[in-house]
């Protein structure tokens, strides 16, 4: 594939284009979904397609096709496209400088999940439903979601870069659904590899391990009790934080969003408690959403978005850096072939701190202990949202009662600032895909953190 | 470029006749071509131009009570043939449904006028960067401060093709173009929330008029903040608040499937009252300008007009053919497929809720404390099951002594879906257009509101 593109790449160079890039992709995807242990889709396909992008006259042009006969085709309609688009701008599209790298990444999953027979499949997620119907008469209904895919990408650009990467994923989501007299409820889990074969799914994420997360949250929506609405202190553990990181902070520090965000023009202030440190990490390989280089050739980094308080560096893409006149950082993502790249994060975290587990509960007479999310929002103005679907009443400093659902929301550059705590202990991350147009899957996490009062406001029943 | 209805009907016939050799005992294809141009805006300038075409090819098929599915992007014999040994052999191994009864069986079709528009299947490049340039330069003087963040314009147009092993056979051809704006503006303690509009045709009637001024108007207000009073009170819903609330915490409980598998609160509910008698909610498949307006959902089944509530009482649920089956019921025409995944599930069309009697303006008049949600944050955390939901409203404006005076930042919105019906005062006269949605905003009373301190 990488000559083919590369061919279309120097045919395309007398079209007066100041950069092409080419990405090719080919490779298995699968599909299967299980609703109360029937196969309800069962898909497996190959997947073949490329998008061009051409910066052309100070604008871009973008064709995505699976048909490779269009090749040459696309490229100068890409071309041509920038062009048209090209005569209504005022200010044109710069490309920060990057070195052009050649490079064959590959990697070594144990078990191909393109090799894994279907039966085995099949009954990883009975096994799956099983583990969940065992664990609470209450249960109605299990609806389980497994997605793999096994392939190639490749990245050639009119620069001279030349990239062929493996494409990997072997992901998970049960949903379960209970009953109990009236009250109905449900509860969802999600873990996924972008590192690992299905090897993942037998030594880390077991239809057990994943089974029993789920059931259990599950539980606590039937037997606990209604979240009281106003603002309390709250301790957010790891998979809130690791969404809050994501959505209340991340989402701000992405360049094409920051230029008009609450963020803009912060860079270099202060803008959180004493001890607080946010990371979007590019090289923590292994971890989902992180990979050597980004779908523009540009190698991966760690970016200190918060760096002890202060607001330290942007997420960009070659393009925004030029404008902002920041470092690139590796940040540019694409679904697929089928979108253009766009500013995302990969590994999304709060930094630890220096408070032991006893000292960030200590003290907080009434509260909640928020342990794990449902989805979450983020709007311009740092309002974020966060719904939780499994959390605790803090009671004199100790863990209480389970809360059923509820949300937490707060405006990020005010709750930032009513960080009392950080947590030293070390933590797991969590795995979430991401919308912003266009799918990306990522990674989150941190230690527990505490608010203070006015920090986080609860919506419940008042 | 796309591959015309006859030829993709040609190619699902021999994928018919190519899976029932290989030993299916039922076969279906649903073949769709389609041709997108697209103008994306960024920081108020043009910033790309965006083309996408494509054929996309599903396939699912039984051998007896085992279902196999397979996807291709190549529209060509040779690539179908492959993809339906992948879904034989999907089929083969797969564990048996003893529900499954049958594919669709042919129905006739009713004629739906206006789904075509040779004015958008041969709009060019330039042609949709003129539309945005326009855009672009209306929205720059629409408001002082205002900066158009994101948007820009499209059109599509498409063909698509189903054919099944029961004779069913049908094609049809589409075209829409739309108009998009997000905006917002600074404010001395920050930023507004992102404001957007759209308008989604199916010819090129576009009202960028319309749409310039409804962002300026709604920016203008959010550049003033207040705040907000926690407590129970009057809300008026936008139907961009209403339509995600409502698509994750009511609109599931009303799918068929849903509803067999003990997933709806209201699955025994049909003829009862479940909402204020104001409500009268209709999914309507084939109601002419829809965006979602079809022959034909994704198993060939005719779209149709479903009742779901009528002033209050809960009429019908959503079906496709399999959940249809199963139940005894005949499908409604609202089958989506998932080309890719292969996964065929319910999912309403146009969503409409009819008319009341007054404008939205007399009924703020009469309003001494209450807050107007616009469009709200989070709404994709809701619990479909049990109905209950905690939302940020944002953009979020306050109503005091009658007037919209502000925006409030922070505004969190909470409760039960069944409580929201039940509590709903009013439904105002006109209608507001959204892709999937077709109504008024409504006001409900006694709605729990907790404002950040």
């Amino acid at each position: 594939m990488l000559d083919i593109l590369e061919h279309a790449i120097d045919k395309g160079r007398n079209l007066g284009a100041t950069y092409i890039e080419i990405r090719g992709e080919s490779g298995f995807v699968e599909y299967i979904q299980m609703e109360d242990s029937r196969v309800a889709a069962l898909t497996q396909r190959l997947e073949r397609g490329v998008a061009i992008r051409a910066l052309a006259d100070g604008a871009w042009g973008f064709v995505t096709t699976g048909n490779l006969e269009l090749l040459d085709k696309g490229v100068s309609d890409a071309v041509a496209m920038a062009k048209a688009a090209a005569r209504s701008r005022k200010e044109p599209i710069k490309l920060a400088e990057v070195r052009a790298y050649e490079d064959v990444i590959k990697n070594k999953p144990k078990r191909d999940p393109r090799h894994v027979p279907i039966e085995e499949k099949i009954e990883y997620m009975n096994q799956m439903t099983k583990t969940i119907r065992d664990y609470d008469p209450r249960v109605t209904a299990v609806t389980i979601k497994v997605r793999t895919s096994s392939g190639t990408k490749y990245l050639v650009t009119s620069e001279g870069a030349k990239i062929q990467s493996p494409t990997l994923l072997v992901w998970t989501l049960p949903w379960a659904s209970g009953k109990d007299g009236i009250r109905l409820s449900a509860a969802r889990y999600e873990d996924a590899t972008t590192d690992e074969g299905w090897e993942f799914f037998e030594r880390i994420a077991s239809p057990e391990v994943i089974g029993t997360a789920v059931a259990k949250r599950l539980k606590q929506q039937l037997d606990g009790v209604a979240a009281k609405s106003g603002v309390f202190p709250c301790v957010c553990g790891p998979r809130v934080i690791g969404t809050l990181a994501h959505e209340a902070l991340g989402h701000l520090a992405e360049a094409d969003i920051t230029m008009n965000s609450s963020f803009a023009g912060k860079l270099g202030q202060v803008v959180a408690s004493e001890g607080v440190s946010m990371t979007d990490n590019g090289i923590d390989m292994g971890r989902v959403g992180v990979s050597k280089y980004d779908d523009e050739g540009v190698p991966a980094s760690r970016v200190e978005i918060i760096k002890d308080s202060v607001l330290t560096e942007l997420l960009t893409n070659r393009e925004y850096a030029a404008k902002i006149n920041h470092r690139t950082t590796g940040n540019a993502r694409a679904e697929s072939y089928l979108f253009p790249p766009i500013i995302r994060m990969r590994s999304t975290i709060f930094e630890l701190g220096e408070h032991s587990r006893e000292e960030v509960f200590e003290g907080i007479k009434f509260g909640y202990y928020c342990t794990d999310f449902r989805g979450g929002q983020a709007q311009t103005n740092a309002s974020f949202q966060v719904g939780i679907q499994e959390a605790y009443e803090i009671v004199n400093g100790e863990l209480g009662r389970p809360v059923t659902d509820l949300s937490i929301s707060g405006i990020a550059t005010d709750s930032l600032y009513k960080i009392e705590a950080v947590s030293k202990e070390p933590f797991p991350y969590d795995v979430g895909r991401c919308g912003k147009g266009q799918e990306a899957f990522v990674s989150s996490g941190g230690p527990d953190i505490r608010f203070g009062a006015g920090g986080i406001t609860f919506g419940g029943k008042s | 470029m796309m591959v015309k209805e006859k030829e993709l009907l040609g190619l699902c016939s021999y994928i018919i006749s190519t899976g029932l050799k290989a030993g299916a005992t039922a076969v279906e294809a649903l073949a769709q071509s389609q041709n997108e141009l697209e103008t994306d805006i960024e920081l108020s300038e043009i910033s790309s131009v965006n083309q996408k075409i494509g054929t996309e090819i599903a396939i699912r098929l039984y051998i007896g009570k085992r279902m196999g599915s397979a996807f291709t992007n190549i529209p060509t014999k040779d690539s179908v043939r492959d993809a339906v040994g992948l879904a034989i052999s999907a089929a083969k191994v797969t564990t048996e449904d003893a529900d499954w009864i049958s594919l669709p069986q042919p129905q006739a079709y009713t004629t739906i006028e206006g789904l075509w528009d040779d004015g958008i299947a041969k709009t060019n490049p330039s042609e949709v960067v003129d539309l945005t340039g326009k855009l672009i330069s209306k929205a720059a003087t629409s408001e002082p401060g205002l900066v158009l963040i994101r948007g820009g314009s499209g059109t599509s147009s498409h063909t698509s093709a189903y054919t099944n092993s029961n004779g069913v056979s049908c094609s049809e051809r589409g075209t829409t173009s739309y108009l998009v704006e997000a905006a917002m503006a600074q404010t001395e303690s920050g930023a507004t929330p992102l404001v957007v509009e759209y308008d989604v045709r199916r010819d090129l009637s576009l009202d960028m008029e319309g749409m310039v001024k409804r962002v300026a108007d709604w920016v203008r207000i959010c550049k003033t903040k207040v705040n907000g009073r926690s407590g129970k009170h009057t809300v008026i819903f936008h139907p961009q608040a209403y339509a995600p609330l409502f698509g994750y915490t009511l609109i599931p409980s009303i799918r068929g499937d849903n509803v067999a598998r003990g997933k709806s609160k209201i699955a025994d509910k049909i003829g009862d009252t479940i909402s204020s008698e104001l409500l009268t909610l209709v999914d309507n498949g084939i109601i002419p300008g829809g965006a979602a307006t079809s022959k034909a959902d994704d198993e060939g089944v005719p779209r149709q007009k479903t009742s779901i509530i009528e002033k209050g009482i809960l009429r019908s649920f959503l079906w496709d053919t399999y959940w249809a089956n199963k139940m005894g019921v005949k499908s409604t025409g609202n089958a989506r497929r998932n080309m890719r995944q292969g996964l065929v599930d319910i999912s309403p069309t146009t969503l409409v809720i009819d008319s009341g009697a007054r404008e939205i303006e007399e009924a703020i008049t009469e309003i001494d404390h209450g807050y107007y949600i616009l469009n709200v944050q989070g709404a994709h955390s809701s619990n479909p099951e049990s109905g209950d939901f905690s939302i940020v409203g944002n953009p979020a404006f306050l109503i005091e002594n009658g007037k919209i005076i502000g925006a409030v930042d922070g505004l969190m919105v909470s409760g039960n879906i069944y409580e929201v019906l039940n509590n709903i005062v009013e439904i105002a006269k006109k209608p507001i257009k959204l892709f999937s949605w077709i109504g008024p905003e409504f006001v409900a009373k006694n709605i729990d509101i907790t404002a950040k301190e």
